[in-house]
């Protein structure tokens, strides 16, 4: 077995109820620690799996363009405030090379953004939010053909985009609130959390809806040409 | 010893069905020895350039056979080809990896996994070579085109390589940066013996250094020789690449004279003096057309105009003041920073002026409504006809402008694009990219148009063919600006000429009386004649003068 | 260049390791003397990184700690001393002092991490993780380099826009402002995926993919570098094993006596705040010698 995929597997059946059992038991507020450990050591298998596999020249600079497209996406919509389409090209990257890049391109995407905008506590949360919505869309939506109808494709995406923002990416980018400003952890805080988010997210989820509404279909047309025009999933160069 | 043996190459791209990229090109290229591969946009320079080195080599059929140092290339292994066989690629910033400049200095030698002492000495040699101290810590982002082209060069020397391809290295990069860089890869073949294959469609810095220059037609190569020997034998065959070759050439040739044909300013300054010497020209200034008294009101007229882009930012704009008179073509030239592009930008309003006027046909820019200004007035082509590409293909670009299919038609055909209407922008060529622009841009019927860098990257032919469309709208009585530092073009093909510097306008005049009496900022074919004619600015001007003494002295 | 502080310029790994060691026991340890402690030293090395800039944010913060010390009491009930009640749950003494101490913890965490932007770099950050996850720090190298590029792209091609008569402006419907704002994101993408292919083929003819990657080393170890190594570790093993920094609030408050481990914590804390006062005396005797 390959050293990564060990090092995988220890993480997931050693580390992380390691950490949980040593946050439970220590004096102190082990809440924010406890998480956002737990969270980094699910990213790690991740990681290391794209790590091992020696990824080609061409796959990284796709998803590194991808990745700053989506960070530098917000500028599009200059005119219209709170528009954040940066989830939505996350997805379509995931839709488009797989679960794997998709989740990469998120916690790349959001990590190199707090470059500029300040890494906080919130970044290990930031990050699996993003990958998460890349990595759901390129389970359900990679290599799948959906109906031959391409508005309704898109109609697709853009419901499952918006679902996939309420029920999972939103509430983990609000995790983070819950675990740096509770004493307590109990429901009426996690829900009072979540409800005062809601609008956030919603506004979130709308952007989301509307792009891969508007753009999932140019932009998967895009990176099907950019495959096909220069030959990227295709062996490597024979030479003479 | 042959560096490079190219033996009856073919190639074909895999997707066209059409004829061979290459064909049956056989080449020697010796080490140590400056290559110069010339010829139009697609005749196959790039392609053949492209094979050199593996991972580029383009996918398609192929028969021949390649060897590099007497191996074939396809046997010598990925790691010696990468540090052995380094090519710089057209776009400055495309080719840069990483953020910061040390990280891409050392960027080759990491793939090769080299030690950190290796490492360290040659990123140091390489930053002390090249003179990147000053910035080693920089991000990239910061840096100019020029700096950014001589980081690639640099971070690929840093492997050591024995040969050197370059692919237009300079087309996207101004003539003095383009200069610089030219002269540090001549400085390489000079002092490290590197062998230099480079393609580039401004000659005229690097055609006299050559040893060899190939010239490529149709994917056949039509010559290979010293430059002197091509000279002859392209203006023998009549060749459409002779328009491409440095002025002191043409001139040499299209005069009929005899003697050793001169390759640079200076020994065309010393042709020309030794000719005239016995007997001096009686005919010595060249037939000046009148200029057309400019009638009715100015198509714009800066007054003062003054302008920052930040509040404690020093002024771009100092003042700016000119007229252009209603149906010229106007050509503002001048360095880099001076506030050319910017002064474009507030006639567009993008930049409004902190003080001073910007009347466009007489009428102040704000007294404008929005989207008044541009519909049937203005409109700009940027300088990356790129920016304004934003559909599948260029019909429906067009159509992005108007739904009047017979006006897009109309247009597409004005610059001669329409049968490149259904392919996606970027697969064209740069030249028909920025005439596809210029269509997208006259659909919004200005009667001002402004154009900043129309010639960047474009070669001697895309030029020719771009001048012309640019008379044709004139003759439709549209009024061109134009911000430049293609000192040659604006020569040929301007009414008026403007230096901008130091955020003012300096002096404005008539090309032949501009260049004529500058003696720096001038063209090759004014500064090579100005010892015996007076105001002969192109390479036209100086063959006719030559040849009207020449028949008055038979 | 920007100009660095004295802890700054100290390798990446001894800034790295002292931030996570601060970080973590700010937000776990939530004895009073710890917070306050914490507090004081995050401050003080915020405002000397960031001067009168990081002053005002420092005050804008105060806010949302009161407000996060109100908070609390309202979800945590437990506690002997009820002030008052509120929607008929008692809001104790005990959680508003909890409250305290967490809105304190957030200030510590928020502080350093403040700190730790002007500190780790990104050039810092990827030559901690260049040799350990190549790929990885790879790719985030070529994000950074791009978005930039992108920023600035993105901005040509609004305005290139502009300049022919489209793009959105103040006046325009909604629905035109997206539609536009679509086609702007269309355009980049075009241009930036055009680019990521010579990007490719730049990095594979310099022999990406052909070894096993090294990664350059910008900055070594130093003498200095070790020993405020060492010190930290043992400052921080000093505060982990000294005990003494247990507190509960709810239901009870029950807060242990103060060990000589904070002592060692100060210590920790005012590392970098010190070594800039350290430098600065340095450089004034040093001048005055001249």
């Amino acid at each position: 077995m390959k050293k990564s995929t060990i090092f995988s597997i220890l993480c997931i059946v050693l580390f992380i109820p390691a950490t949980l059992y040593l946050g439970t038991t220590l004096p102190g507020r082990w809440y924010y620690l406890t998480s956002t450990l737990i969270i980094i050591e699910t990213m790690i298998p991740f990681f290391l799996v794209f790590e091992s596999r020696k990824p080609q020249a061409r796959e990284l600079v796709t998803i590194a363009v991808m990745a700053a497209i989506a960070a530098v996406s917000r500028m599009a919509f200059a005119f219209i405030p709170h528009f954040k389409p940066i989830t939505a090209i996350i997805m379509i990257t995931g839709m488009a090379f797989g679960a794997q890049a998709g989740f990469l391109t998120g916690t790349i995407a959001a990590f190199a953004s707090n470059f500029a905008f300040g890494q906080g506590p919130w970044t290990p949360w930031q990050m699996m939010a993003y990958g998460m919505g890349g990595f759901l869309a390129g389970l359900v939506f990679y290599k799948r053909n959906l109906t031959k109808n391409p508005l309704l494709n898109a109609i697709i995406r853009a419901v499952f985009g918006f679902i996939c923002i309420m029920i999972g990416v939103g509430p983990l980018l609000d995790a983070s609130t819950i675990f740096t400003t509770g004493s307590v952890i109990n429901w009426p805080f996690v829900w009072s959390i979540l409800i005062s988010g809601l609008p956030v997210n919603l506004t979130h989820g709308v952007a989301c809806f509307l792009t891969l509404l508007l753009f999932s279909n140019p932009l998967l047309d895009k990176l099907d040409r950019i495959k096909t025009k220069y030959g990227m999933m295709e062996a490597g160069n024979r030479g003479i | 010893m042959a560096h490079f043996e190219i033996k009856h190459l073919t190639f074909s791209y895999a997707s066209s069905n059409q004829k061979n990229s290459l064909q049956d090109v056989s080449l020697t290229i010796e080490k140590g020895s400056y290559v110069v591969v010339c010829g139009k946009s697609g005749s196959g320079k790039t392609t053949l350039l492209r094979h050199l080195k593996t991972v580029l080599t383009p996918h398609g059929v192929r028969s021949g056979e390649i060897l590099f140092g007497g191996t074939p290339l396809c046997e010598v292994s990925q790691r010696d080809q990468s540090s052995k066989i380094g090519f710089v690629m057209q776009n400055p910033d495309d080719q840069i990896v990483t953020d910061k400049v040390w990280h891409e200095l050392a960027f080759g030698l990491e793939s090769l996994g080299c030690d950190q002492k290796t490492m360290r000495l040659r990123v140091a040699e390489m930053a002390s070579y090249f003179g990147i101290q000053g910035w080693f810590h920089r991000d990239v982002a910061e840096l100019s085109g020029g700096q950014k082209q001589l980081l690639n060069l640099a971070s690929i020397m840093a492997m050591q390589p024995e040969v050197l391809i370059l692919d237009e290295p300079t087309s996207q990069l101004d003539p003095i940066a383009a200069s610089d860089f030219l002269n540090t890869v001549r400085k390489i073949n000079l002092e490290l013996g590197t062998t230099i294959i480079i393609t580039e469609h401004r000659l005229e810095d690097i055609y006299h250094a050559a040893d060899k220059v190939v010239v490529m037609e149709h994917g056949k190569m039509v010559a290979n020789d010293t430059p002197r020997q091509v000279g002859a034998l392209l203006y023998r065959q009549n060749s459409e690449m002779f328009a491409a070759l440095p002025a002191p050439v043409r001139i040499f040739y299209q005069s009929n004279a005899s003697g050793q044909c001169p390759l640079t300013v200076r020994e065309g300054r010393s042709w020309l003096t030794s000719t005239f010497e016995a007997k001096a020209p009686t005919v010595t200034e060249p037939v000046i057309p009148p200029v057309k008294e400019p009638t009715g009101a100015p198509a714009l007229r800066l007054k003062e105009a003054w302008f920052r882009y930040e509040k404690d930012t020093p002024d771009v704009l100092q003042g700016v003041s000119f007229e252009v008179p209603a149906g010229q073509l106007f050509a503002i030239v001048g360095g880099n920073g001076a506030g050319k592009s910017t002064t474009l930008k507030a006639v567009c309003g993008i930049c409004k002026p902190y003080r001073g006027k910007v009347e466009i046909f007489g009428k102040p820019l704000g007294k404008y409504k929005s989207g008044e200004l541009f519909q049937n007035c203005l409109s700009m082509l940027p300088q990356d006809p790129k920016s304004l590409f934003v559909k599948k293909t260029v019909r429906e670009d067009l159509e992005e402008m108007t739904k009047d299919e017979k006006k897009a038609a109309q247009a597409a055909e004005l610059c001669e694009i329409t049968e490149l209407l259904d392919s996606h922008p970027y697969d064209l060529s740069g030249g028909e990219q920025q005439r596809a622009a210029l269509a997208k841009v006259l659909l919004t019927e200005p009667k001002l148009l402004l154009l900043d860098e129309p010639t960047k990257g474009l070669d001697s032919f895309f030029k020719q063919k771009f001048a012309k469309i640019l008379k044709k709208l004139q003759g439709e009585g549209i009024t061109i600006v134009m911000v430049s530092h293609d000192v040659e073009f604006c020569a040929e093909y301007a009414d008026l000429v403007s230096m901008f510097f130091d955020g003012q306008i300096l002096t404005t005049d008539t090309p032949h009386r501009f260049f004529g009496s500058n003696s720096f900022y001038t063209t090759a074919s004014n500064r090579m004649s100005r010892c015996v004619f007076r105001n002969a600015v192109t390479a036209g001007d100086v063959v006719s003068l030559y040849q009207k003494n020449m028949e008055a002295r038979a | 260049m920007r100009k660095q502080d004295a802890f700054s310029r100290y390798h990446p790994v001894v800034n790295f390791l002292f931030f996570l060691c601060a970080i973590a026991f700010g937000v776990v340890i939530q004895h009073p003397a710890y917070m306050l402690a914490g507090c004081l030293g995050a401050a003080l090395y915020y405002v000397l990184l960031k001067r009168s800039k990081g002053l005002k944010t420092l005050l804008g913060m105060l806010p949302v700690a009161v407000v996060l010390t109100c908070i609390n009491p309202l979800f945590n009930t437990r506690g002997a001393h009820v002030l008052f009640t509120l929607f008929g749950r008692p809001y104790t003494l005990e959680a508003l002092f909890y409250g305290m101490i967490i809105a304190g913890m957030f200030l510590v965490m928020m502080l350093w991490f403040g700190c730790y932007n002007e500190v780790l770099t990104s050039d810092k950050f990827t030559s901690l993780f260049g040799n350990l996850i190549p790929s990885l720090s790879l790719l985030l190298v070529m994000v950074l380099r791009l978005i930039p590029n992108f920023m600035r792209k993105t901005k040509q091609i609004i305005g290139a826009r502009n300049c022919i008569g489209k793009g959105a402006n103040d006046q325009n419907t909604r629905k035109e402002k997206v539609s536009d704002g679509m086609t702007i994101l269309s355009a980049l993408t075009d241009w930036a995926l055009e680019g990521s292919v010579v990007t490719a083929d730049s990095m594979r003819a310099r022999g990406y993919g052909t070894a096993k990657r090294s990664s350059f080393q910008l900055y070594t170890m130093t003498t200095a570098d070790w020993v405020l190594l060492v010190l930290i570790v043992a400052l921080s093993a000093c505060v982990i094993f000294a005990g003494g920094t247990s507190a509960t609030f709810t239901p009870e408050l029950e807060i242990s006596h103060i060990s000589w481990g904070f002592f060692a914590y100060c210590i920790l804390l005012l590392i970098p705040t010190a070594l800039q006062i350290k430098e600065a005396i340095t450089w004034h005797i040093l001048r005055s010698n001249i």
